[in-house]
C-alpha cells in the first residue's frame, strides 16, 4: 500500500509532479520504523498521561492514549495501529485501572475498559479507511495524470498530422489549379489552330473546287475529317476532365423519368430504324442529375450505335434490386457485343474495341460513365459475347440512403 | 431596306479575323466592320482615343469579343464596357474558343448579352457568325446613339 507510489505510475514526469504536489502523503516506509513509531507514540502518550496525573489532572489518560493510536494509524499504517491499540489497552489496564500495576480488571471497570478498546479500534479503523480512500484517490489521480500525458502526446501527434494534411491540401490545390489551367489552355489554344485548319481547308475546297482533281479533293476532305475528329476528341477529353473537377449537386433522381427523357431524345435520331425499347421499373436514386443523365445518354446511345446492323434491334433498360442500400441498373442490347477477354479495356480512356470504320466514336463514353458512377460510390461492369449483344450494369445508392454516397476520389 | 449596324470585332488571331470576315462577307455583312486586335485597342476605339481619336462618334451596334486577348483580356474589356454609363448599352457577344463554365459564368455575371463558343466545324462557325451578324446588326434595334450605315 505504502509503496504503491513507487510501483504504480512509471512515467518519469508523473513521479516528479507527484513528489512536488503531494508532500503530505509522504509516509514512513520501513516496517521497523513504522512499528517503532507506534511504540514510541504509546510511550510518549503514557509519559504525558503520567505527567498530567502527577499534576492532579483527572481522567486524561484515555484521550491521550487515543491520540497516540490516531497518530500511529495516521503515520504508520494498519499493523502499527493494531499494535498501538494493543499496547495502549494493555498499559491502560496495567497503569490506570484498579487494581493498578496488574492486568486484572474488576467487573465494575469492564464496560469502561471495553469502551476504550472499542473506541481505540474505531479510531484505528477510521484512519485505516481514510488511508485506503486516500490511496485509491492517489492511484486514480496517477492514472489520470498518465492519461493526460498520453492524451497530450496524442494531441501533439494529431496536430502534426493535421499540419501535414494541411500541407497536402495546399499541394493538392496547387496541382488542381495547374490541371485546371492546363484544361483551360487546351480548350482555348488547342482548338483555335484546329478551327483554322478546318476553316481554311473548306475555303480552299470552295475556292479551288474547279481546279482540283478528284484525288486532291479527297486529300482535302481527309484533312477536314481528321481535324474535325481531333476537335471531337478534345471536346470529349475536356468534358471528361470536367467531370472529375466539377462539384456534384446531389438530390433525389427519378431514373425512370430520366431514362424516358433520354430515350425520347435519342429516339428522334433513330427514325427509320426498327428498335424495340423495353423499359422496366427503375428506382429513385440519389445523385447529380446532370451527371447521371450523361451516364444514361452514353449507355443508351452506345446501345443504339452497336445495334445499327440489326434488322430488329432490341434495347432493354431495367433494374436489379441489390438490397435496401443499392440498386443496379442495366442497359442491354442485341448488338455487336465484344469479346470478354478485352473487358478490362472497356472503361479506359480512348480505349476502343471496334474499328473506326465499323463504329465511330472517341472511346471516352464508357470512361465517362465509369468516372461518374465511381464519384457516386457505385460500380460499373459489362458483359457480352461477340455478336450476341452486350449488357452494361451500373450501381447507385438508393434515395433513402444519402449518407452512403461519400465522394470517392 | 433595313439599316445595317456597325460590328466591332475584338480578336487577336489573324486567322480567326479572316475567317470571321469571310463568314460575314458571305452574307454581305462585312462592309461596316471594325477589327481591333487587343483589349487596349478595343477600348481606344470605344472611347474614340489614340488611333481612333478622329473617328466619328457613336457606339457599334454589336461587339464580338474574344476572351483571350493580349494586354487587356476580354473579360476586363467586358467589365469596363458594362461599368461605363455611355458604353453599357452596347450589346456584347462573347465569341470564344472556351467552353469553360468558369468563363461563361463570369461573362454572364458581368452582363454579357450572348455567349457563343466558336465551333470547330467551319460550316457551323460560318452559321454562327452569320446568325450573330444578322441578328445583332440587322434584326436587333440597337440602342440610340449607335452608328448606322
Amino acid at each position: 500500500m505504502v509503496t504503491g507510489l513507487a510501483e504504480g505510475p512509471t512515467h518519469l514526469g508523473v513521479r516528479r509532479s507527484l513528489a512536488y504536489w503531494n508532500p503530505e502523503f509522504q509516509r514512513i516506509h520501513s516496517p521497523i520504523l513504522r512499528y517503532g513509531f507506534s511504540v514510541v507514540s504509546v510511550v510518549v502518550a503514557l509519559a504525558v498521561a503520567f505527567a498530567l496525573q502527577h499534576f492532579q489532572f483527572r481522567d486524561v489518560e484515555l484521550p491521550v492514549l487515543t491520540l497516540a493510536i490516531a497518530f500511529a494509524t495516521w503515520h504508520a499504517g494498519t499493523g502499527p495501529s493494531v499494535l498501538a491499540v494493543l499496547l495502549s489497552s494493555a498499559s491502560f489496564d496495567y497503569f490506570f485501572i484498579e487494581p493498578r500495576y496488574s492486568f486484572e480488571i474488576s467487573i465494575r471497570d469492564l464496560p469502561y475498559f471495553s469502551i476504550f478498546v472499542i473506541w481505540a479500534a474505531i479510531v484505528a479503523s477510521f484512519s485505516e479507511v481514510r488511508r485506503r480512500i486516500e490511496d485509491n484517490l492517489r492511484q486514480a489521480r496517477d492514472h489520470l495524470q498518465v492519461e493526460v500525458e498520453q492524451r497530450r502526446h496524442r494531441e501533439d501527434e494529431i496536430r502534426k498530422l493535421n499540419q501535414e494534411l494541411g500541407k497536402r491540401a495546399v499541394e493538392l490545390e496547387a496541382s488542381n489549379k495547374e490541371l485546371e489551367s492546363f484544361a483551360y489552355s487546351v480548350s482555348h489554344d488547342l482548338r483555335a489552330p484546329l478551327r483554322h485548319m478546318v476553316g481554311y481547308s473548306e475555303l480552299l475546297q470552295r475556292q479551288a473546287a474547279s481546279l482540283l482533281d478528284e484525288k486532291s479533293q479527297r486529300f482535302i476532305q481527309t484533312i477536314l475529317n481528321a481535324a474535325k475528329r481531333m476537335g471531337n476528341l478534345i471536346d470529349d477529353l475536356l468534358a471528361f476532365s470536367r467531370i472529375g473537377r466539377a462539384e456534384t449537386n446531389r438530390a433525389k433522381v427519378d431514373l425512370k423519368q430520366l431514362v424516358d427523357e433520354v430515350v425520347a431524345e435519342i429516339g428522334q435520331d433513330t427514325k427509320g430504324r426498327n428498335i424495340a425499347w423495353k423499359i422496366g421499373a427503375l428506382p429513385v436514386c440519389y445523385g447529380d442529375r446532370s451527371m447521371l443523365r450523361l451516364v444514361v445518354v452514353n449507355l443508351v446511345s452506345n446501345a443504339v450505335k452497336f445495334t445499327r446492323m440489326r434488322e430488329a434491334a432490341e434495347i432493354e433498360i431495367g433494374a436489379v434490386d441489390r438490397g435496401k442500400d443499392e440498386a443496379e441498373m442495366f442497359v442491354k442490347d442485341n448488338g455487336a457485343g465484344f469479346d470478354m477477354q478485352y473487358v478490362d479495356k472497356l472503361f479506359g480512356v480512348f480505349q476502343r474495341l471496334h474499328l473506326p470504320e465499323q463504329f465511330e466514336g472517341t472511346g471516352i463514353g464508357l470512361a465517362t460513365v465509369q468516372r461518374i458512377i465511381h464519384r457516386h460510390g457505385g460500380q460499373v461492369r459489362g458483359e457480352a459475347a461477340v455478336d450476341q449483344g452486350a449488357t452494361f450494369y451500373f450501381s447507385l445508392p438508393k434515395a433513402q440512403n444519402p449518407e452512403r454516397t461519400a465522394d470517392a476520389p | 431596306m433595313t439599316t445595317l449596324g456597325r460590328i466591332l470585332i475584338v480578336e487577336d488571331d489573324p486567322n480567326d479575323v479572316e475567317l470571321t470576315l469571310t463568314a460575314l462577307a458571305d452574307y454581305n455583312l462585312a462592309n461596316e466592320v471594325v477589327v481591333t486586335r487587343d483589349g487596349q485597342q478595343a477600348l481606344d476605339y470605344l472611347y474614340c482615343r489614340g488611333e481612333f481619336g478622329s473617328r466619328t462618334a457613336g457606339n457599334p451596334a454589336v461587339m464580338l469579343l474574344d476572351l483571350k486577348l493580349p494586354k487587356i483580356g476580354g473579360l476586363e474589356v467586358l467589365q469596363q464596357v458594362k461599368a461605363d454609363e455611355r458604353l453599357k448599352m452596347i450589346p456584347v457577344v462573347v465569341l470564344t474558343s472556351s467552353s469553360e463554365e468558369k468563363d461563361m459564368m463570369r461573362s454572364y455575371s458581368l452582363g454579357v448579352n450572348a455567349y457563343v463558343v466558336k465551333p470547330v466545324d467551319f460550316h457551323e462557325f460560318v452559321n454562327a457568325v452569320k446568325e450573330l451578324g444578322i441578328f445583332w446588326a440587322v434584326i436587333n434595334e440597337p440602342p440610340p446613339g449607335s452608328v448606322q450605315k
